[in-house]
């Protein structure tokens, strides 16, 4: 295929080259900062949230008396309902969307189909900036009176309209998300045009890594769905800004009568989705670097994409899982109950790949491959524990409790977690030259581990037992009074947790700054496009338009003559 | 002396132990049902854990063991695969299948069974005799409503209590849950059930207690600040007990119930669903 694609020179000022960049790899770079930052700032607001949980009344040490200092270090009330709110909207929107997707989407996708920039750079650049305007209006919203939102990230209505929180605080987190929304489709838009129109001549759909799968997959869920929620927020701007009464009824509704499951329905067939835009490009990365750290092709690769791609499908048509306890018609209730059920036949077919990859490899365990590995053991916990809350009669009791807070925080949080820092050691050669601490790594990563698990699994234990969520203290009822002991133990782990992130922090910088400049341009000696070129990448990234003659994951080949145990993409296929 | 003092300590240590970490899990322990009912959802977790335990293991199985024995080490030279040969997508499908049959569709028809003969059977009030209790839902509390002597919600007449709800043992209670303000859950973990309480709109529970004594109830949707406080407690009774309550609290009703206050018209004619 042949495009007009012209190469402009390099830009030469600071703010062409690191500020309004039109360069993807810039962009990329530009999102992994940020969503590093806001992973920072969500974090800890998870370790506020865990401690009051752990140690209700007591003052959070050392900063507690610096953020707190009317009530003397002990998070009140009503920052609580603030903090859970924020923590999840921030990690979701924030932090796991800019670095999956805003950094690795733009970073890997053109670099891995052969392209030297994506199809609309203007686009990519209004799409960063877009979101760092929302960031700054989500976190003005801390510093007004009322402070920031506190109905938690799902702003349920009635409490997210006047009813239920007062001050703008909502409203501009409503603000922020629809923002962040325009940025999100933007980036979307490009990343399916990109993918489409500008693969290298000679790659097929299936010639694509698997990584790129996932992000394309992801990026047409985003281009659906996002608009649906902008729709959502932007209704909930007119009942609190111009009175209208889309989502209120009963007394509060004065002149007639809307619906406040209304918005649950627009926030679901949104929300749903929302759990594989994040998780797709891990599910990506994870197939891909199990494949090249094994020294064998990926297992059943197409059944994989495929797969992916059902998964995709189905799950525009499941959300109504989310919504049991409001009382559907039992006909759809057991629609939906069914329809999530058959998520799972997809989904065993590509752990089997997975589990085929590793089968019979020559496997290398740097930290890429661990953490993959990792992901597999913690998708496989946040996927069988999605069955309980499928079935309506456990959801009965399960539902909004932290059954669901351990749930989903292993599929959306663990896995995709440890996929961002699986694809972050790997392709950071690629992004900066620079090899990162492999002996750090495998610290960060057993610490996160024992961190995750302990959290994660403690959070199913105490659902199990009842325990529902946004409590800000949950011993104040008679059946939790045992819980404490677990509640510890999660608050312990979540500590473990947050500081072996700092060995990562401290080996990404230390890196970055006194790293030495790689001798090698592959160290991990693989065959996808992105590394047939220098790293790091130079600015149009390939001198030339490489022509694609051969899979992604051509590893391991008995017949290869030339010394090394895989192939270039752009080499012609050695018949085994 | 040293053995049998070594001896001791190791006793102590293990009894110790042990008993903090029978205390750890007592905290993973659901509280005890009080519905004929609520088992039911216990067997269907109970049945989903052992199936995924059996799965889980087998992918732990092969992450783990495929992780030992094809380490690059052991394994020099790796198998050159597509996985697409006939073998290969034959095994993936009987995966796939194996999965969707065996948990899936199992505990779809488990648990639809449970809400068509359990949960959604609603008691039928012109057949058998049915505890009638209406419930509004407001930041922060659970207002209860009984029909009092006319039979009828609505009127002058009725009982009226907040965070306290009494139920007798043995009788089929029904429950129709609105909310006054922002979304609510009425929440019973002893019965293993809720139901959101949404302005507008009128949901509704059932169960038939087993058990006397003192219980929780709680809000499960997040209602604002103090969302946390807002419970209840569940007295179930003999019949003997609550009928000399509800006489009594039917009197003082009639008695004592401001007629004038329009607050305390809350509720509803309650129609047969
Ligand atoms: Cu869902
Ligand atoms: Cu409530």
């Amino acid at each position: 295929m042949t495009y007009a694609h012209g190469i402009h020179e390099a830009p030469k000022t600071f703010i062409s080259k690191y500020i309004i960049s039109f360069d993807h790899k810039v962009i990329a770079k530009q999102f992994l900062w940020y969503g590093i930052f806001f992973l920072g700032v969500g974090g800890m607001m998870a370790l506020l949230i865990r401690w009051t949980l752990a140690y209700p009344g007591e003052a959070f040490p050392i900063l507690g008396s610096l953020l707190f200092p009317h009530t003397n270090g002990v998070v009140p009330p009503d920052t609580y309902a603030m903090l859970f709110t924020l923590h999840g909207t921030i990690m979701i929107f924030y932090a796991i969307t800019p670095i999956l997707i805003g950094a690795f989407g733009n970073f890997c996708i053109p670099l891995m189909i052969g392209a030297r920039d994506m199809a609309f750079p203007m686009l990519n650049m209004l799409s960063f900036w877009f979101a760092f305007l929302s960031g700054l209006v989500l976190l003005a919203s801390l510093f007004i009176p009322y402070g920031g939102a506190a109905g938690g990230w799902t702003s349920y209505p009635t409490l997210s309209t006047l009813i239920g929180s007062p001050g703008a605080g909502q409203t501009l987190w409503c603000l922020a998300i629809f923002i962040l929304g325009i940025s999100s489709t933007m980036g979307a838009v490009n990343y399916i045009t990109t993918v489409i129109s500008f693969r290298a001549p000679g790659m097929g759909y299936f010639d694509m890594p698997l990584t790129v799968w996932g992000l394309w997959l992801t990026a047409i869920l985003n281009a659906i769905f996002l608009p649906v929620l902008g729709a959502g927020v932007m209704l909930l701007i007119f009942d609190r800004v111009f009175g209208t009464h889309f989502f209120l009824a009963g007394a509060a509704a004065t002149s007639g009568t809307g619906d406040p499951v209304l918005f649950q329905h627009v926030f679901w067939i949104f929300g749903h989705p929302e759990v594989y835009i994040l998780i797709l490009p891990a599910w990506g990365v994870v197939s891909d670097l199990l494949s090249f750290f094994s020294r064998k092709p990926a297992f059943g690769a197409k059944a994989t994409a495929l797969s992916m791609t059902t998964i995709t499908i189905l799950s525009t048509v499941v959300y109504g899982h989310h919504m049991f306890t409001t009382q559907m018609s039992p006909l759809l209730t057991q629609t939906f109950m069914t329809l999530t059920m058959t998520i799972s036949i997809p989904s065993a077919i590509f752990f089997a790949n997975w589990l085929g990859t590793i089968w019979r490899g020559s496997i290398r365990f740097h930290s890429p491959m661990l953490f993959s590995l990792g992901i597999v053991f913690v998708f496989g916990l946040g996927g069988l524990t999605g069955l309980y809350l499928g079935t309506v009669s456990t959801d009965l009791y399960l539902h909004d409790t932290y059954f669901v807070v351990g749930h989903f925080h292993y599929t959306m949080a663990a896995s995709v977690l440890l996929g961002g820092f699986a694809g972050t050691y790997f392709w950071f050669p690629k992004m900066f030259g620079k090899m990162m601490n492999e002996t750090l790594a495998k610290i960060h990563f057993w610490g996160s581990m024992v961190g995750l698990n302990g959290i994660f699994f403690g959070m199913l234990l105490v659902g199990y037992a009842g325990m529902h969520r946004r409590l800000y203290n949950p011993f104040v009822y008679e059946f939790m009074k045992d819980m404490t002991s677990i509640n510890t133990m999660i608050t312990i782990s979540a500590l473990i947790m947050g500081a072996f992130q700092l060995v990562f922090v401290y080996n990404f910088l230390h890196t970055l700054i006194k790293g030495k400049p790689v001798t090698d341009n592959n160290p991990w000696e693989v065959g996808t496009l992105e590394w047939t070129i220098p790293s790091p990448a130079p600015h149009y990234n390939f001198k030339e338009i490489p022509t694609v003659k051969c899979g992604p994951h051509e590893l391991g080949n008995p017949n290869l003559k030339n010394g090394r145990d895989f192939q270039y993409q752009t080499e012609e296929l050695v018949e085994a | 002396m040293l053995k049998k003092m070594i001896g001791i300590l190791f006793v102590t240590f293990v009894v110790t132990q042990s008993s903090a970490f029978a205390g750890f899990w007592a905290g993973a322990v659901p509280p005890e049902i009080i519905s004929t009912n609520g088992h039911e959802i216990d067997n269907l977790f109970m049945y989903t854990t052992w199936l995924n335990i059996v799965y889980f293991i087998l992918v732990c199985a092969g992450l783990f063991g495929f992780s030992y024995l094809y380490w690059y080490k052991r394994s020099p030279k790796a198998y050159y695969t597509y996985g697409n040969k006939k073998e290969h997508l034959v095994v993936t499908m009987i995966i796939g299948a194996a999965v969707f049959l065996s948990i899936d569709l199992n505990i779809t028809r488990m648990s639809n069974d449970d809400m068509i003969n359990e949960f959604w059977k609603f008691p039928d009030a012109s057949k058998e005799e049915v505890i009638q209790i209406e419930v509004l839902a407001q930041q922060w509390m659970w207002n209860f409503r009984y029909a009092g002597v006319d039979g009828k919600f609505n009127t002058a007449d009725d009982v009226l209590s907040n965070h306290d709800l009494r139920i007798p043992v043995g009788k089929k209670v029904e429950f129709r849950i609105s909310s006054k303000d922002v979304i609510h859950s009425l929440y019973f973990p002893n019965a293993r059930l809720k139901a959101d309480a949404i302005p507008g709109r009128i949901t509704r529970l059932w169960f038939q207690p087993t058990k006397t004594g003192e219980f929780d109830i709680a809000c499960a949707e997040m209602c604002g600040t103090h969302h946390y406080l807002m419970k209840a407690k569940l007295r179930v009774e003999t019949e003997e007990d609550y009928k000399l309550w509800l006489g009594e609290a039917e009197r003082l009703a009639l008695a004592g119930n401001d007629v004038d206050n329009l607050d305390n018209y809350w509720g509803w004619k309650w129609e047969e669903q």
